[in-house]
């Protein structure tokens, strides 16, 4: 009887230990790692996801690259401390298991989790994170990423506590001080540290380098660069994410981005099955999938507003171009509050939803749409278009109808020009429907579109324009990111560039609210005080917003877990936990 | 001569086009400007020659077009509602020449019914409209720039072939010039050089010079290496041994060598240059909106969604091939014609 | 030879004056690359400026140009903004894909027109003139974007070609005729487009040509003597008939590196066209300028072998007078 049992034993340990073999993944499993458990669905590793960028990327060091390919490549190969969940919005940890905040709100002291290493095996500690603040914050390097660790005029300080801990300390509170971690590369010292005391830091790490030399701690890593075609990623074998059920994650072995230069070849390639993913696409395009989805096995989403905001503003700046003998003359009726209000009234803009976005988009009042839960206010009017209300506010101000031309108090008539960006076919759209709704008002307008560097010269350089649509938008939910557009000094006070001082006794209060939101630490009162910040710029309206075009995003059927979201990168943000399975897998309500 | 016939019947052809292209205004049921924000993207009217009972009867008729609940987008046709078209309507104002304000129409349907031969555009502008009034600056700009291009590009091309030397070389350094040089950020400078405002004939004639003038160097090189060795003939070298002047050589016995070279470049510049203003008016120079043109329309058809989903707005494409056709045949009568006189001197 | 020595000395001036011509040019026009960076709130007004003193755009333009031609005369053709790299070795690697499609492409167009410009001309009111005159204002009428799309779209639907792009997702670590085979496949796509943009032009001037040289006393008496078809066609009338073709043929050549930029990127060859129109875009001042230096090394070349072959193909032209 005891022999049985033992064969049996025996023959059941066989089977338990090759079930255990068998779910042993690829790698094999450190436990002396503090590694972050992912709460996902369980997949299956394997696969390749081929992705199309619309431009190459530039570069792939973290410290200096600013184009949107490097990031969206950059992104993939590397790990922050503390992370913005893209779904949710809101922070959450990555490297730094926790982190504490003094009473006073200037220092933040971060823990960071033990026994991780590079995507080359090099062993993670404090001092990398050390190391890559002061590479972040050296004048001398021109790190783009510098501007957002300047707080209260001065940069973080960075100190180490100890092998795992590491503080910064802020020269004043700061409410979203938390959110700037997202997206700072934590730099391998082994690696960098050398360039970086000779002064080749910001050259190193371009495209042509090879993989050996490129560690990250992200969760795939550096594989082949074939220059004008695609970069291929592979799955970093180091990566300190697990599923619930320990198989360290990401799923898959590679991405590929492939570069693909022009928008309707992006379309054309996913449809054909190339693409596993396509991103952002427009509204036209999107009608044109719809019809193949079901034939062709890959569904898309459509996930209501993004967050970016078009608009139409008014030259208001105080130093004008010398030769401009119109602009001055027809700023005086920019500046009347009431002609901008006629003229929001005026703007059909459930048309424009409707013609320009193909129904997918949303008319907006306000610049912070509806896809920013957490910050929009809900209590600003939504005024239909009305013709009537314009006129009357018109009359109010001085201005008057001859022959249904529109004049103003001199008797001049009124006529002014927007410009935008020839390559943005939606703005001149708008442009042209606007030109067409003021028409009814008895308005000439004329559309200019003009190359996008020379737009951005006029508004920015040398004042000489009289109406421009731009959008902005799309980098972070929080207030803080928009600071330099309603700030009255800041660099994208689109509208009345290089202010030192408030114009006009609004664009004070706004100043004023945005300084104390900036240091309040209580979100309710933050979320006050940006509620009043909106609805003054709803009355003053120095942008008269417009519409937001929805996100439109598509997968492949067989692409589990694939959760778009409004802030970018959006497809990408999960890529340690998409996998390929199943025919019937990722269709979600 | 058989010749001639041709060019007659081609050259009545094309005057016939430009014709009814001046007369835009009077041919078009709408302005090209009117937009019908409920019909975005229609496809083309249907024309009935039955009324409701079935019989038919000689007047058309357009029925009037309901929205299918439910799918947004589509529509279809009341039946019960159709008017019928009527000829020589008075409708839009619009002005003729320039110079005449009119407001009578060829054919026009009574509101609220809409009569759109090739359907609408994005806006829910009427194409057949836009068509009309679009040749109006394609088919006088094409031919003025193609004029522009050819006379200095023949003048320098034979100076340069006829004179040899110095001359020759600097003349063909310019060529090359020319077509190496980024013309683009010229052009960025140009623009921004330029008021914002620009009226829209300004805007005609800038296009015109912008064109033919950066356009020149090619059939400039071709005409001096058609001369240099048309010089070289024995009745020029006679010509010259009598006495003649450098100009009237040029005249009398290298241009015509020259008419075949012109002729063929003409027939393939002018479509090139009536499909170049869709270049230019990415960078603002062309007619803005909403002047339409040949090349903007072109334009809207080079997105992927409007190229499979709607064929109506291939008709600037498809109106200009027997342009094209008629100008590449009325080109090789003309050089056909020209070789026969030659030969019988 | 002493023509060569004095073209060479003249297209090296022309250099310098296309290079000098494009810096102003560049200049003039407004806007430069640090313009799309002010417009991230997210970077200060501060950074920008560094970054441009950073790069030398404070300095005058003189200043510039000078600094430009000693990094040229280095072999670097100045530095990238964007890819914060030496120019030169960018542009190599695409020039060299560039040259693959717009060689092949130049090669069938000719093969392709001259035989049937030369037909066309022969026999006029055959059925081969009708419709290679329909055909070619067709092609006309189709912008080269429109045609790119449609061959893209014809790929994706019947899969015959691959829907761009030069090489297959997984060609690294193929063999060298897998390779090969691999591009050929891939290089039909853009050098059909090219070949049905360019054959108007080309049939139209042989045509025209030859109709002219068909026409002429000689031939029409070699055919009174009885002399045969294609004797007539390529011994008499083509050598006359030459003229204006090789002109063309300098000009193909010296296009070699910017006929085919739009297509490039609408079929995502790894040429020239990608960079480029980002470049010029984005106020990448030193590519751009590369990138016309090549472009003009090569329609130098091109126009200067254009006029060789001139001289020996039309013995009419005297050379005595040029030496």
């Amino acid at each position: 009887m005891r022999v049985q049992q033992f064969k049996v034993a025996l023959i059941a340990a066989i089977f338990l230990s090759a079930g255990v073999a068998a779910s042993v993944p690829p790698q094999s499993q450190h436990p002396t790692e503090d590694l972050l458990i992912s709460d996902n669905r369980a997949g299956q590793w394997g696969g390749r996801l081929v992705v199309s960028l619309r431009s190459e990327p530039k570069t792939l060091n973290p410290v200096t690259s600013a184009d949107v390919s490097s990031r969206e490549v950059i992104a993939q190969m590397t790990g922050d401390l503390i992370h913005i969940n893209r779904l949710s919005q809101q922070t959450e940890s990555a490297l730094a298991r926790t982190w504490s905040v003094s009473p006073d709100g200037l220092r933040y002291t971060l823990q960071m989790r033990r026994g991780l290493h590079f995507s080359d095996g090099h062993p993670v500690d404090a001092s990398d994170v050390i190391f890559s603040f002061k590479v972040y914050l050296d004048e001398n390097i021109r790190s783009p990423q510098r501007d957002l660790l300047i707080i209260g005029g001065k940069p973080i300080a960075v100190r180490q506590l100890d092998s795992d801990t590491v503080m910064f300390e802020l020269a004043q509170p700061y409410a979203a001080a938390e959110r700037l971690f997202d997206s700072l590369a934590v730099l391998p010292r082994h690696l960098l540290e050398e360039p970086y005391k000779s002064g080749k830091l910001s050259r190193a790490w371009g495209l042509g380098t090879s993989p050996q030399e490129i560690a990250g701690l992200g969760p795939f890593r550096l594989k082949e660069y074939v220059a004008g075609q695609r970069i291929t990623l592979e799955r970093n074998p180091y990566y300190w994410r697990t599923d619930h059920e320990g198989n360290r994650l990401p799923y898959l072995d590679q991405i590929t981005f492939l570069f693909v230069a022009s928008a309707d070849a992006e379309v054309i390639r996913f449809q054909a099955g190339d693409t596993d993913i396509i991103n952002r696409v427009s509204a036209d395009d999107y009608s044109v999938l719809e019809k193949d989805q079901a034939a062709r096995s890959f569904h898309l989403r459509d996930l209501g507003p993004s967050l970016e905001f078009n608009f139409l503003f008014f030259n208001l700046n105080s130093v004008l171009p010398a030769q401009s003998s119109e602009l001055p003359r027809r700023q005086a009726w920019f500046r009347e509050v009431k002609f901008r209000q006629a003229i929001s009234l005026a703007i059909d803009r459930n048309a424009i939803a409707r013609i320009v976005y193909k129904g997918r988009g949303t008319p907006l009042w306000t610049p912070v749409t509806s896809a920013n839960s957490l910050w929009v206010d809900t209590s600003i009017s939504h005024p239909a278009r009305s013709l009537e209300n314009a006129r009357k506010l018109l009359n109010s101000a001085g201005f008057s109808w001859k022959n249904s031309a529109l004049l103003d108090a001199s008797g001049a008539p009124v006529e002014f020009s927007i410009i935008t960006s020839s390559s943005n076919a939606q703005r001149i759209q708008m442009a042209t429907m606007i030109q067409a709704d003021l028409k009814d008002l008895g308005i000439n307008v004329q559309v200019v579109p003009l190359e996008f560097h020379s737009v951005l010269d006029r508004i920015f350089q040398t004042h000489d324009y009289e109406a421009a649509i731009l959008a902005l938008g799309g980098g972070d939910v929080d207030p803080n990111s928009e600071m330099n557009v309603w700030l009255s000094s800041g660099n994208d006070h689109v509208w009345d560039i290089g202010e030192t001082h408030p114009a006009t006794s609004w664009e004070a209060e706004i100043d004023r609210l945005m300084e104390r939101q900036l240091s309040t630490t209580k979100s309710e009162n933050r979320k006050l005080l940006y509620d009043h910040v909106q609805e003054i710029l709803a009355e003053e309206l120095p942008i008269i917003c417009l519409a937001s075009p929805n996100l439109l995003v598509g997968a492949k059927n067989q692409l589990a877990n694939f959760k778009p979201a409004t802030l970018d990168p959006h497809t990408l943000w999960n890529s340690y936990e998409l996998f390929f399975g199943g025919k019937e897998t990722a269709r979600q309500p | 001569m058989k010749q001639n016939r041709k060019i007659v019947v081609l050259m009545i052809c094309l005057g016939g086009v430009h014709l009814v292209s001046l007369f835009a205004g009077f041919f078009s049921p709408y302005d090209f400007a009117q937009q019908d924000r409920d019909f975005p993207y229609l496809s083309p009217s249907q024309i009935h020659f039955r009324d409701a009972q079935g019989s038919v009867r000689w007047r058309p008729s357009v029925c009037l077009l309901v929205e299918r609940p439910g799918d947004s987008g589509a529509y279809d046709e009341d039946k019960k509602k159709c008017f019928p078209v009527r000829f020589f309507v008075r409708g839009a104002e619009y002005r003729l020449l320039g110079l005449f304000q009119l407001d009578w129409h060829l054919f026009g349907v009574s509101p609220p019914a809409k009569i759109f031969l090739v359907g609408t555009d994005g806006y829910g502008r009427d194409v057949f409209s836009r068509l009309l009034y679009g040749s109006q600056v394609s088919l006088f700009s094409g031919l003025m720039a193609t004029v522009l291009s050819l006379a200095v590009g023949a003048l320098l091309g034979m100076v340069a072939g006829y004179y040899g030397g110095w001359i020759d070389a600097v003349v063909m350094r310019c060529t090359e010039l020319f077509l190496a040089l980024p013309w683009l950020y010229l052009l960025f400078a140009l623009r921004a050089f330029l008021p914002l405002h620009i009226s829209p004939i300004l805007a005609f004639l800038l296009l015109i010079a912008v064109i033919g003038v950066v356009g020149w160097a090619r059939p400039g090189r071709l005409i001096r290496g058609v001369v240099l060795s048309g010089k070289e003939n024995q009745y020029v070298l006679a010509a010259r041994l009598f006495g003649g002047s450098d100009v009237y050589l040029m005249r009398r016995h290298l241009l015509p060598q020259t008419y075949g070279i012109l002729l063929t470049q003409a027939a393939l510049l002018i479509p090139q240059y009536i499909l170049a203003e869709v270049t230019l008016s990415f960078l603002g120079l062309g007619v803005g909106e909403p002047a339409p043109s040949w090349g903007n329309m072109l334009a809207a058809l080079q997105q992927y969604s409007v190229l499979v989903s709607y064929w109506w707005m291939w008709a600037p494409g498809v109106v200009l091939i027997p342009v094209f056709l008629s100008y590449g045949l009325l080109a090789s009568a003309m050089q056909a014609r020209a070789a026969g006189m030659t030969r019988e001197e | 030879m002493r023509y060569l020595g004095h073209r060479l000395v003249q297209s090296l001036f022309l250099l310098l004056g296309v290079s000098v011509l494009s810096f102003i040019f560049v200049d003039l026009a407004p806007g430069s690359f640090f313009d799309e960076m002010r417009l991230n709130p997210q970077i200060s007004s501060e950074t920008v400026a560094k970054l441009r003193k950073q790069y030398g755009m404070d300095q005058p333009l003189p200043v510039r140009y000078m600094r430009w031609l000693k990094s040229t005369l280095k072999g670097e053709l100045g530095f990238s903004f964007a890819y914060d790299a030496p120019v030169a070795p960018l542009l190599r690697s695409r020039a060299r894909n560039t040259l693959l499609l717009t060689g092949s492409a130049t090669l069938l167009g000719w093969l392709i027109a001259l035989p049937l410009g030369i037909l066309s001309a022969e026999k006029r009111k055959g059925w081969v003139d009708r419709t290679g005159t329909i055909t070619t204002s067709v092609m006309l009428a189709t912008p080269d974007l429109l045609l790119a799309l449609g061959l893209l779209l014809f790929a994706a639907r019947t899969r015959w070609l691959p829907v761009g792009g030069m090489s297959a997702l997984d060609s690294g670590g193929q063999g060298v005729w897998q390779q090969t085979r691999s591009t050929a496949v891939h290089l039909v796509g853009p050098v059909v487009v090219l070949v049905l943009g360019s054959l108007p032009i080309l049939m139209r001037h042989t045509r025209a040509a030859m109709i002219e040289a068909l026409d002429s006393p000689y031939v029409r008496a070699a055919r009174a003597h009885g002399v045969r078809r294609w004797r007539i066609l390529f011994r008499h009338a083509l050598p006359a008939a030459i003229n204006p073709l090789v002109t063309l043929f300098g000009l193909s050549l010296g296009s070699l590196l910017s006929a085919s930029l739009l297509i490039e990127v609408v079929m995502s060859w790894p040429g020239l066209g990608p960079l480029l129109l980002e470049a010029i875009l984005a106020r990448d001042l030193y590519v751009v300028i590369g990138a016309v230096m090549f472009a003009s090394l090569f329609l130098v070349c091109g126009t200067l072998l254009g006029d060789l072959l001139l001289f020996v193909a039309d013995p009419r032209i005297r050379t005595d007078e040029l030496v």
